[in-house]
This record gives structure tokens, C-alpha cells and sequence, in this order.
């Protein structure tokens, strides 16, 4: 059985030097792949201090070992980068085809270096990798952009771009992959201080794999399992459509800038409700879910309004912070967040956060380009949207994220920026889903729902032990949820196939495409994803965060949270110190969230230490 | 058999907020009726038509998936059955 480590593209958009190199096998023992990839190599190439927007960070794509296989859902991919909103480590998760595609031109690692001296993209084929000029995408959307390389390169062609947001540095904007978003961290604009518009793969399909006999039999046990489970059915059925009737339920959908907890009228924008302009699905490769559901608006003032989507976070992110019951604008919404590259979660936070600060005065209609920020006003949202795209008017400060916008504004405007280490907060309120809440205030990014989804607060999964969502104890529920996410995460397997029964092949799978045999013990998978969680805070130590940055809003640490008919009333983050004290207890850090020397070595990171020694 | 029961955050919201019961039964679906005599309001958010349970709901006994066949699972005296909905984020 041939060891199949996978392989790195390197380009350097400054020299236009391209070179490919083999990937190490230790490396590969102790990372697996994807973002333990991803972690591993920014550690080793992004020094302390390196500028986010500036032309010595880089910017990684990687897909995992099991992408563009027959098995299903395990063939998504990423972005690596530092952040510019947060300073921290980025990674940025996307689906649609772009992760098999980088594997038919066998690559797992794109490593883009420098900045392009005009705006460009990559053409990669199975001959090579040419720095082709964008001069006649720049500007344009990513569906046009997606359009114009499709007709130039031919249909087999599979695309990650960015919109006008990237380009325009707006600090979170998207990279774009067919209608589906690396969304988080402001990966586009990294891309965009690049001068890079896209990157696009026109291949064949192949790939190699060490054993492939014994995968593609595993991989018909997991499509067979797969169909049967009632996970599986049940996103087939709905995708995250419907998650809004259970966090309105349980008080935990954020309303008003995260001041309420249940929308009033929600049942206007239940599942039941979306699925009435619903006119057909889409998928990512090799997944028979279909979980993007498209809607079309009929009539009003949005009619011909058309997106995939928007799934549970962006029906939020469109719906809550400024208590609109209009699925129409939602969906307006999402579609011009998806045709401009950014991301929704941050767009929809960052515009509830402006509709406070007009409310209570801080921002008046002379500083909004005469828009009046009122809840319940759909048309100034969507407006903003397009702005914030554009850097036009107020839309260029709020093009800075909550973070940053607090900061110029002042005025004691910081209470309303919700947000963690610069990133801002997505659709679960921290007070009544406490573990989830901890999630946001420790996860190596900034507030990430998906970096450690706390399903034991939000559905009662009794893995590894039941929890009650309004305890504040569970750092070890945190850390599990952490860890697995990460292992997961070296696949790339999708986020919901881990719940459809298939997870006790994952590591016999893993095994079977690199050669790699240690990959199939569940506890060295669990250590992986220690591992790489540790690099990650390593990572941060090194760009000077630290315990003060793990901290929640002031708003959830300071101010009861309204339920109106929900449990939860009065709920409150009150013990966050304690909380990160046995967090850091847990994970072997020190008092101050640094790795250990002990820890750091007892994971195989004892090259870490040195960088550590000075915090 | 007694057993106790469970309740996920969003269905407590139509049980006044209890978040256990304790039932008896043979099987899970032994339970799961005394359950919802207890609580008929419980009925459409745990069966469909055919008296099944919906593929959003999955069912866990001592933390274990009792999956495929959850309600003929046999049931001992003190399980903790827990039951959890099968949506996650977006």
C-alpha cells in the first residue's frame, strides 16, 4: 500500500514563481490533513506581526484525504489565512465542487504567496498552474466572474472567487465557490489584497488513494448507512431551513442585537414558511442531501429575488438583529451577500449593531446616507448590504466589522458591538445555550458556531454527557466539542454527516486513502484534534492574544436576557472567569490560555515551545 | 420496566418545562406512550401519520444511539432514555 501524503501547489503572486512539493509523512501522521494541514503550515510560514492585509501573509485552500471519493459528504475544503478582523488564525470552511476539483489536479495544499502587481487568477490544469490576468473580471460578481471563467476555460471548470467585497477589503468578505461561501474570518479579503479574483480548476476526475480497494468498500458501507439515517433524511428534507422554530422556541434566536432571545411573530419565518417560495435544491459533490435550498420571491417589492439559500444563520442573520419578519428581504439579502462575497453572519450582525447605534442616537439619518435604521424596516438593510459591498457611505465603516467600528465611533458605542476577538456573533444567544456561548469565547477564530457546535444545550444530544444549557460548568463538553470539530475538519467532512450514523468508518477511511494505519484508533483522532486546537492557540499566543481576547461581549456578561414567552428569562453569563479557568485547567494550558511545555510536547508540538517561553 | 425520560430544550416548551419523566414500559415505544398519555401534546412532535417517529428525532438510551429500530428497543429498569432532535446550525 503506496503512502499517499498529498501535495502542495505553491505560487508566489509578487515573482510568479510556481512550484509543487510533496507533503512529509510525519507530517501527515500527526495532522491527517485539511485544517490540521492548514495550521501546521501557518504556523511554520506566518511570522509574529505579519500584517493580514499585507503581502507577507498567505492565503491556503486545502481540501482533505477523502475528497473527490465516492463516499459521501467528505469532500469540502477550506481557507487558512491570519485574519484581518480578528489578528488570529482564519480558516474558513465552503462546499459545492472546488475541494474535489483541487484533488483531481492533485492537490490538497494551495499555498498563495505575495501580491499580484495587477488584479489575476490561477488556471490550474493537470499540466500545471498559469497566472492568467483578471483584468476583465475585476469588478464584477461572483457569479458573472464564475460565468466568465466557465465560457473561457470550459464547463469542467470549477471556481473559488471572490466579489467586489474582497476586492474592496471589506474585513468579512467571502471566497466563493459555485453559491456556496468560505464566509467566515474575511479570507475574501485577504484574497482580494492579493490581487486575486479566483482561482480556477479544470480537470478530469481522478484521484488517488493508498488502498483503494478496501476504501471503496468502505465507502459503500457509508452510502448505505447513510440512506437509511433519519439525520440524513431529515437535512435532505429541510437543510438548516427550519432551525429558527427551534431556537425561537427555546429563546435562544438572537433578536434586536442580541437583546431578546424569541422573535416577536416568529412563526411568520418558521421552515414551514420558507419552504413556500422554495423551487428546487442544491448540493455539494458526492452528496445526495441537497441541503441548499433555493427560494424565489414572487411577489413585492423583492419579486425575482433568487438564492440558494438562505440557510438557518442567514435567514438569521436577515431576520433577527433588526426583528424583520420579511422572508422576501432575507432572501434579497443572502443573494446579493452571495453575488457580492461577503459573508452574512458578520453583514446581518454588523447591520443590527448600526440599527442600535441609530437608535439610541450615536448614528444619525445625516451619517446613514438618509436611511432610517428602524426595527422591523427591511429596505435599509438590504440597502446596507449593498453598500458595506461597495465601501460606499456608511457602508465603508461598517465595512470594518463591530470591532472596529466601535472603536471610531467611541461614545461608549463598544457595549453593542457583539462580537468575539473582532469576529462577530452568529445565530444562538450565549445566555441560554451557555456551552455554545463558551464555544464562541474560546474557539481559535473568533465567535464560530461551528467550531465546537454545542448540540448537547441546543438539542439535548446526550454525547459525551447530557448538559443543562444554562449551566456555566462545562468545559469539558467545550473542549470535546472542539477537539471532534477539528478532527472532522481533516477530512473535510461536512459538519452534518458526522450525525448520520457513518463515524466509526471515518478513521478506517482516512486510513485507507493516505496508508496511514494509526488514523483508524478514535483516541489518536481525538488527540489529533487536541493537537491541532493547541498549534492554533500557539498560533494566536504568538500573534499576541491571549486571555483577555477569550471573553464574550459585554452585553452577554452584563445584561439580563429577554425570552419574552421562552425559558430562560434574566439568564446571564456571570462566571466566565471560572469557566476559563477550568478550561485552561483541562486543555493543559497555563492561567493565561499558553500552551504548557508539557502539554505542547506530550502532543508532539515540543517545536512550539520555544515561542511560547517569552508569554 | 421504569425508565426515565429525557426531554429536549424545544419540547419542554409544551411540557410546562419539565425536562424528565419517568414512565414504564417494555420498550422505548412502551414508554414513549405512557409518555404521551401524560403529555398528549407530545403526540405530533414524536409520531407522524403512521405512527413512526419523524426523521428529525433521534433517540438515545444510556447515551447510546438506539438506532435503527428505536421504539421496539428493549428497556431496563433505571435507563435514561434522552431524546434529541436532529437539526444542526446552517
Amino acid at each position: 500500500m503506496a503512502l499517499n501524503t498529498g501535495k502542495i501547489l505553491r505560487v508566489n503572486l509578487s515573482n510568479g514563481k510556481v512550484s509543487t512539493e510533496s507533503i512529509p509523512e510525519s507530517v501527515a501522521a500527526d495532522f491527517i490533513g485539511g485544517r490540521g494541514y492548514g495550521i501546521k503550515y501557518l504556523y511554520d510560514e506566518i511570522t509574529p506581526g505579519v500584517e493580514p492585509l499585507g503581502e507577507k501573509n498567505k492565503l491556503i485552500m486545502l481540501t482533505g484525504p477523502l475528497a473527490g471519493t465516492m463516499a459521501q459528504a467528505v469532500s469540502r475544503w477550506m481557507v487558512c489565512t491570519k485574519s484581518p478582523l480578528t489578528g488570529a488564525f482564519a480558516r474558513s470552511v465552503c462546499g459545492a465542487d472546488f475541494g474535489a476539483w483541487m484533488k483531481f489536479v492533485d492537490y490538497e495544499i494551495i499555498i498563495i504567496e505575495g501580491k499580484a502587481a495587477k488584479p489575476s487568477y490561477l488556471h490550474l490544469t493537470t499540466d500545471g498552474c498559469k497566472i492568467l490576468s483578471a483584468a476583465e473580471i475585476w469588478g464584477k460578481d461572483t457569479k458573472e466572474t464564475q460565468a466568465w471563467l466557465n465560457n473561457k476555460h470550459g464547463n469542467n471548470t470549477r471556481t473559488a472567487c471572490i466579489g467586489p467585497a474582497g476586492e474592496n477589503l471589506v474585513k468579512y468578505a467571502a471566497v466563493v465557490s459555485d453559491r456556496r461561501t468560505a464566509g467566515r474570518c474575511g479570507t475574501g479579503a485577504v484574497m482580494g489584497s492579493k490581487n486575486l479574483k479566483a482561482v480556477a480548476i479544470t480537470a478530469p476526475r481522478a484521484v488517488h488513494l493508498a488502498d483503494p480497494d478496501t476504501y471503496n468498500a468502505l465507502a459503500k458501507e457509508q452510502v448505505n448507512i447513510i440512506k437509511g439515517n433519519g439525520g440524513f433524511l431529515n437535512h435532505k428534507e429541510w437543510g438548516t431551513t427550519s432551525t429558527q422554530d427551534v431556537t425561537n422556541a427555546i429563546g435562544i434566536y438572537p433578536v434586536r442585537n442580541f437583546r431578546y432571545g424569541q422573535q416577536l411573530g416568529y412563526q411568520k419565518i418558521v421552515g414551514a414558511e420558507y419552504r413556500k417560495l422554495r423551487v428546487g435544491d442544491m448540493g455539494c459533490y458526492s452528496c445526495p442531501a441537497r441541503c441548499g435550498k433555493v427560494h424565489t420571491v414572487t411577489a413585492g417589492v423583492y419579486k425575482g429575488a433568487h438564492s440558494e439559500g438562505p440557510e438557518y444563520e442567514s435567514i438569521w442573520a436577515f431576520t433577527g438583529p433588526i426583528e424583520s419578519n420579511s422572508i422576501e428581504a432575507s432572501i434579497r439579502a443572502d443573494q446579493l451577500c452571495d453575488d457580492l462575497g461577503l459573508d452574512t453572519i458578520s453583514t446581518g450582525n454588523t447591520i443590527g449593531f448600526a440599527y442600535e447605534l441609530y437608535e439610541k442616537g450615536l448614528i444619525k439619518k445625516s451619517d446613514t446616507d438618509g436611511l432610517e435604521l428602524l426595527y422591523g424596516k427591511h429596505e435599509p438593510m438590504v440597502a446596507l448590504v449593498k453598500k458595506i459591498a461597495l465601501r460606499q457611505g456608511i457602508g465603508d465603516l461598517l465595512a470594518e466589522g463591530t470591532k472596529r467600528v466601535a472603536a471610531k465611533l467611541d461614545k461608549g458605542s463598544d457595549v453593542y458591538a457583539i462580537h468575539v476577538k473582532g469576529m462577530e456573533l452568529p445565530a444562538y444567544e450565549p445566555r441560554g445555550a451557555k456551552s455554545q456561548g463558551y464555544n464562541y469565547a474560546t474557539a481559535s477564530v473568533g465567535a464560530s458556531h461551528c467550531y465546537g457546535y454545542a448540540a448537547q444545550d441546543i438539542f439535548g444530544a446526550p454525547f459525551p454527557h447530557p448538559t443543562d444549557r444554562f449551566d456555566e460548568g462545562n468545559a469539558d463538553i467545550v473542549i470535546f466539542n472542539q477537539n471532534g470539530t477539528a478532527s472532522n475538519e481533516c477530512g473535510v467532512i461536512c459538519a452534518f454527516a458526522g450525525g448520520w450514523g457513518w463515524m466509526q468508518l471515518y478513521g478506517k477511511m482516512l486510513a485507507a486513502a493516505r496508508g496511514i494505519d494509526v488514523y483508524k484508533d478514535d483516541v489518536y483522532l481525538a488527540k489529533v484534534g487536541d493537537r491541532m486546537f493547541s498549534l492554533e492557540r500557539a498560533f494566536n499566543i504568538r500573534q499576541g492574544l491571549g486571555r483577555k481576547d477569550d471573553t464574550l461581549p459585554k452585553r452577554i456578561l452584563t445584561e439580563p436576557l429577554h425570552t419574552r414567552e421562552a425559558k430562560g428569562e434574566g439568564q446571564i453569563v456571570s462566571h466566565q472567569d471560572e469557566f476559563l479557568d477550568k478550561y485552561y485547567s483541562l486543555r493543559g494550558w497555563t492561567k493565561q490560555g499558553v500552551p504548557t511545555e508539557k502539554k505542547l510536547k506530550e502532543l508532539g508540538l515540543g517545536f512550539a515551545v520555544k515561542d511560547m517561553a517569552v508569554k | 420496566m421504569s425508565a426515565e425520560i429525557n426531554i429536549p430544550p424545544v419540547l419542554q416548551a409544551l411540557v410546562n418545562g419539565v425536562s424528565r419523566i419517568n414512565v414504564s414500559g417494555a420498550t422505548i415505544g412502551d414508554c414513549f406512550k405512557e409518555m404521551v398519555k401524560k403529555y398528549p401534546q407530545l403526540s405530533a412532535r414524536l409520531f407522524n401519520k403512521r405512527g413512526d417517529l419523524p426523521h428529525g428525532i433521534q433517540i438515545f438510551i444510556n447515551g447510546e444511539s438506539a438506532y435503527p429500530e428505536p421504539l421496539s428497543k428493549p428497556v431496563r429498569d433505571g435507563d435514561k432514555i434522552y431524546i434529541s432532535h436532529i437539526v444542526l446550525g446552517g
